[in-house]
């Protein structure tokens, strides 16, 4: 990832502005620590702090067309880059980077060239001819973007909040899929897939296809010019990204410059269930594997470090990044610049376990859609931000346009978790994925019921980070929460001691509304809850205990005594918790030879 | 390097001050990008930023003897530490990190050991015995430590000042070669070489001698787990570095993990002198050589987070450090933790152009000695901090403490620049590398007169800072500059302009006065200046021109700074 941060028609083009616009660039720097560079036209600044992932040598930021009149910063990854300068015959690049394209290509097309780009993006491209300019975020919103509107009339873009928070007046997400034309003076949706209406599909469930569909978004993914790993949790989706990678490795340009050993990476408590389960994956494909352990200390000392990079109070949000975040650390230590990562399968396949109640297909349908759009809140923030804190790039194959088309057309009774059928949930992955000749994963990982949220990390952690909430936020706290934060009002301490911090970070009214909230069990939308009567009086983030449908509820409990985890998923406790995210925290350590 | 902050006696042991001290600690992540920790003992902390390059899976900080009563947060790197080792067998590590050594070192031989350590190295050591601690300083000042006190009569110590500047009311450097013994309560010299009186040494000079004390500091210098290279701007000093540490590369064991090809690099404005010398040393040696370029425009851009990082305002140490700090993000970038730099030739061979103007090998001695004394507040914290802004650790052989005894007890005698035999600046240190079976580097290279200052980037470098500089500051404000600036006031607009954004991030008295000040003609100490009467009244950075000592000044005088530019500009430091 790199860090972008644009501010156009500020009325102030004085060396003071240049160095505010610096200062506040410098705050992304750890998006993008390998170099930064700023372009200046009059009152507009389009600044670039650059993660090398693409031709190191050459493809510094901002770039431009041919004769410089068309600059643009860009923070992402264009995988079809090559086939796109193909088409531009007639165009003269300047660099190697991927980026490069988008100013040609706004010059041949003009403002309609967005869907062309195959990839997760952030940019913002003005055009010095007539000083237009436009920004736009990529479909899912893989890459984090806020905008903004300062008191002189001026309009800020920039990859994360901190960027532009104590210069504008008022701000807000830049909405994935979105594109904000200042000739238009205003968005405009330029993402259109067939399952953004909702509408009930009814292709057949064909598991070569979809096996197909999401190695190729797999095998895109491994264009870098740098040492890179898989974060490996040991559930389902980071174990077939593992396998898939491992499996291509050998012939790509990548694998010749640092080898065809896959480097993989987990993080957890000492003794944690994923640490236990990714290696296990991990000696079956014969991955590079690195564990790394966290203390619960370790991981309550850095939670200001991880909500300052993360721009959220939501709860799970923070649990699960803290892990990530830490991991993160480790892996960049080893020289590793960019992971492979498992996000996104849940909401596409209906992989939370409170989908088991999911009355109808219709029903089952319009949630998984729910919870795509919603995933640049939670997951794909929670993933993008807690590496790039770091300068580590996170790619999540799960949300390549092109498989997230094939999987959201396929006739959702499929997806319906059927227990008389042997359908547990993520059924149509595992089984298309399910090769007896040449099998990606052993059965017992591919029908693996992983561990959610948080727990895979260890029991003690959300236990910890409880205790230590409660140890710093007092009941007469609690009950004036209402009136401190009337606004997605904190309802438990570890809630509120969130929130505290982010507060102190970002003071402002728009920031807080950037944060989601409302009601849900287990990761649910808010809709969802409606789907079992009782839900609604026990809304609470480890959904395990509450929903009762994980096979382990009824086996044997898992190693920490039934009394903690009892008393953590305590059912009594009414949690409003802002949109809850599955935390199958997968994180890693690396090493890299140079 | 890495990040240290520690803190003694602060009274509040609450989770707001844990939650404080993790925030300041923070302050000096870039020192140590790769892992943090912090040790809490009551009312004490010590805090780490770790950037790992000797044992990076296991040697995490702080570190702690075997019963974990002694905790010790070290910056540093203890090139000894296997001998050392070897000396304490009765004693268990925890890590393969060089640094444990100085837990069990005190353990064995209480506060007496620093001088038993070679290396570089600031650390802070708490024994929770007796809860009392001890902190301490290389000889030289390699590495920065600040030291300072708060009103609740709490000791601080910190690698860099922005960690405890705003905390304590006041703060200073801990002098360089000494320690700091809560015991005693008071600093304590521990380094005590025999140059250190500035008597007059009278070993006779021995080429070989000092070459082999050379090659052994560069060797010992190639301890590292990670990928390292070399600056090389072309001239002597960088030149032998990378000459010696491309030689004995192959046979080390760090070859064996990241080849044995030496990384060097380089940096300029396109075009420039240190580029075109560089690229010929490569050439010859043979190194995987990367040059990288800056605009006049990046630099200026660069200014103030320049500033905030290495926490001075003299003008010189600016204007290096600004190409060595764009520079150490580049090497960085490409994976490089660790680089090996031609710092402190010049103080200890009087290789500064004024030499030429020494009216006797007594005054010589003299001023290469406060100039060795003096290097921890100009080119040991430029090249420190510099590359420390990124993560990058630079060391630096000239300055290892062997080779430093070695070469400061030979005879000045021979370090005097003498035209009529034959002998330019650092003829000494030149001639002991000249080796014509099997030479270190052409004649050419060894025997040339290097651009000095930062001319070496490119002459714009300076012309651009200047007129940046000219259109910040106007005549009002230098005429009101003693008012506003008593103590060190700018003489210049570069220098207001750079005083300005030093003293928006460290507001305090304290901390401008930890800057040095005072006259100076081309970097020499204020007693030198003394050496020529026309000097006083000619005080500027750019010595080439003022001192016509430099060749170039015979051949054909372009690019030259005007000589009669008045100047009262800070004690200047040459470029790297």
């Amino acid at each position: 990832m790199c860090g972008i941060l644009a501010v156009l028609g500020c009325s102030d083009d004085s060396q003071a502005k240049r160095v505010r616009v610096l200062e506040l660039s410098r705050r992304l720097k750890h998006r993008g620590p390998d170099w930064s560079g700023l372009y200046q036209h009059g009152d507009c600044y389009l600044s670039h702090q650059r993660l090398a992932i693409i031709d190191p040598a050459s493809g510094d930021q901002p770039l431009f067309n041919e004769d410089k009149t068309i600059a643009v910063t860009v923070n992402g990854e264009i995988y079809n880059h090559e086939e796109l300068r193909q088409r531009l015959t007639n165009h003269k690049f300047r660099t190697g980077s991927d980026c490069d394209v988008i100013a040609h290509l706004y010059e041949e097309y003009g403002e309609n060239f967005i869907d062309m780009l195959d990839g997760v993006f952030s940019f913002v491209l003005l055009d010095t001819r007539d000083n237009s300019f436009i920004a736009a975020r990529d479909a899912i919103g893989v890459t984090s973007l806020y905008i903004g509107w300062g008191l002189d009339g001026s309009i800020w873009i920039s990859s994360e909040l901190k960027g532009l928070n104590d210069d504008c007046e008022h701000f807000e997400t830049f909405p994935p899929g979105h594109l904000y034309s200042s000739k238009l003076g205003g968005f405009r949706q330029w993402s259109n897939p067939p399952w953004f209406s909702e509408a009930i599909p009814s292709t057949p469930y064909d598991p070569l296809v979809l096996r197909r569909a999401f190695e190729n978004a797999v095998i895109k993914r491994l264009m870098t010019d740098v040492p890179f790993g898989v974060l490996l949790s040991g559930g389902l989706d980071s174990s077939l990204v593992a396998s898939i990678t491992a499996r291509h490795l050998a012939g790509t340009k990548a694998a010749r410059q640092w080898g065809t050993q896959l480097h993989s990476f987990c993080v957890g408590l000492e003794g944690s269930p994923d640490l236990k389960a990714a290696r296990e994956v991990a000696d079956y494909l014969g991955t590079l594997h690195h564990e790394f352990y966290f203390t619960v200390q370790d991981g309550i000392d850095a939670i200001e470090d991880v909500i300052y990079h993360i721009e959220t109070y939501d709860v799970t949000t923070i649990r699960a990044s803290t892990p990530m975040f830490l991991m993160s650390r480790k892996i960049k230590s080893l020289g590793v610049k960019m992971v492979i990562s498992g996000e996104g399968s849940d909401e596409i396949f209906g992989g939370y376990l409170y989908f088991h109640k999911a009355p109808n297909k219709e029903e089952l349908h319009q949630e998984t859609c729910r919870k795509i759009k919603a995933l640049h809140q939670y997951d794909c923030l929670r993933a993008n931000k807690s590496t790039s804190a770091w300068g580590l790039e996170a790619r999540v194959p799960f949300l390549d346009k092109e498989f997230i088309n094939v999987a959201m057309s396929i006739d959702p009774e499929w997806k319906m978790i059927k227990r008389e059928e042997g359908r547990m949930e993520k059924w149509v992955l595992r089984r298309a994925f399910d090769d007896e000749e040449h099998p990606y994963l052993p059965k017992r990982i591919l029908y693996r019921q992983k561990e959610q949220f948080s727990d895979g990390v260890g029991y003690g952690w959300i236990d910890g980070v409880k205790a230590h909430a409660a140890e710093n936020v007092t009941d007469k706290m609690m009950q004036n929460a209402a009136y401190i934060f009337p606004h997605n009002t904190p309802t438990t301490k570890e809630a509120y001691y969130y929130r505290m911090i982010f507060e102190r970070f970002f003071p402002q009214n728009s920031a807080r509304l950037s944060v989601p909230g409302g009601a849900s069990v287990a990761c649910s939308t808010a809709k969802a809850v409606e789907w079992d009567a009782a839900w609604a009086n026990n809304l609470d983030p480890s959904g395990r205990a509450a929903l009762g449908v994980h096979l382990s509820a009824y086996e044997p409990q898992p190693p920490q005594p039934p009394a903690t985890s009892a008393a953590d998923v305590s059912s009594n406790v009414i949690d409003t918790i802002p949109g809850i995210n599955e935390v199958t925290t997968s994180p890693g350590l690396a090493i890299i030879t140079q | 390097m890495c990040g240290i902050l520690a803190v003694f006696g602060c009274i509040d042991n609450s989770q707001a001050k844990r939650s404080r001290i993790i925030e300041l600690s923070r302050r000096l992540r870039h020192r140590g990008p790769d892992w943090s920790g912090l040790h809490c003992h009551e009312d004490c902390y010590l805090a780490h930023q770790r950037l790992a390059i000797v044992d990076p899976t296991s040697g995490d900080q702080p570190l702690y003897n075997e019963d974990k009563t002694i905790i010790v947060t070290v910056n540093g790197e203890i090139y000894n530490h296997k001998a050392l080792r070897e000396k304490l067998k009765s004693h268990q590590f925890h890590t393969g990190s060089d640094c444990e050594v100085i837990a069990h070192l005190y353990e064995e031989y209480g506060e007496n050991f620093v001088d038993m350590l070679d290396g570089m190295f600031s650390f802070v050591l708490l024994d929770t015995r007796d809860k009392s601690f001890i902190a301490a300083r290389d000889a030289i000042g390699i590495t920065p430590l600040y030291m300072g006190w708060g009103l609740d009569g709490s000791i601080w110590f910190a690698s860099e000042m922005k960690a405890l500047s705003d905390d304590c009311e006041r703060f200073m450097s801990l002098l360089p070669g000494h320690i700091y013994s809560s015991k005693q309560g008071a600093l304590r010299r521990w380094y005590n070489p025999p140059w250190f009186s500035e008597q007059i040494p009278s070993a006779p000079y021995d080429p070989v001698t000092l070459r082999q004390a050379f090659e052994k500091a560069v060797l010992k210098r190639l301890m590292t787990d990670v990928p390292f290279g070399v600056l090389l701007s072309g001239g002597l000093d960088s030149s032998l570095v990378a000459a010696v540490a491309s030689r004995h590369l192959a046979g080390s064991e760090v070859a064996c993990q990241w080849g044995s090809q030496l990384h060097t690099f380089c940096i300029g404005l396109k075009g420039s002198p240190d580029l075109k010398a560089a690229k010929e040393v490569a050439d010859y040696l043979g190194t995987r050589h990367h040059e990288f370029y800056f605009t006049v425009q990046e630099g200026i851009d660069a200014l103030e987070e320049v500033i905030y990082h290495i926490e001075t305002y003299d003008v010189t140490t600016v204007r290096a450090s600004t190409p060595m700090f764009l520079m150490s993000r580049k090497i960085k970038s490409l994976g490089v933790k660790m680089v090996l730099s031609g710092e402190g030739s010049d103080e200890i061979f009087g290789g500064y152009l004024y030499f030429h103007k020494a009216p006797n090998k007594e005054e010589f001695h003299q001023e290469t000695c406060r100039k060795i004394k003096a290097l921890h507040l100009y080119d040991c914290l430029r090249a420190n901090k510099s590359t420390s802004a990124w993560g990058v650790e630079a060391r630096v052989p000239f300055l290892d403490k062997e080779f430093i005894n070695v070469a400061m007890s030979i005879d000045p005698e021979w370090k005097m620049i003498r035209p009529d035999l034959g002998r330019i600046e650092k003829w000494v240190l030149r001639n002991a590398f000249d080796d014509d079976q099997d030479p270190y580097l052409p004649k050419h290279i060894l025997y040339r007169q290097k651009e000095q200052f930062s001319d070496g980037v490119g002459y714009s470098w300076i012309d651009g800072l200047k007129d940046h500089a000219n259109k910040q500051v106007t005549d009002a404000m230098l005429m009101n500059a003693s008012f506003v600036y008593p103590e060190n006031t700018p003489t210049t607009k570069e220098a207001y302009y750079y005083r300005t954004i030093f003293e928006k991030f460290f507001p305090k008295n304290a901390a401008r006065s930890t800057v040095p000040g005072g006259p100076s003609v081309a970097c020499s100490t204020a007693k030198a200046v003394e050496w020529d009467a026309a000097w006083s009244n000619n005080l500027d950075p750019s010595g080439r021109a003022a001192l016509g000592v430099h060749v170039a000044a015979y051949e054909e005088a372009v690019d030259v700074e005007p000589a009669n530019l008045m100047n009262g500009a800070h004690p200047m430091q040459k470029g790297f």
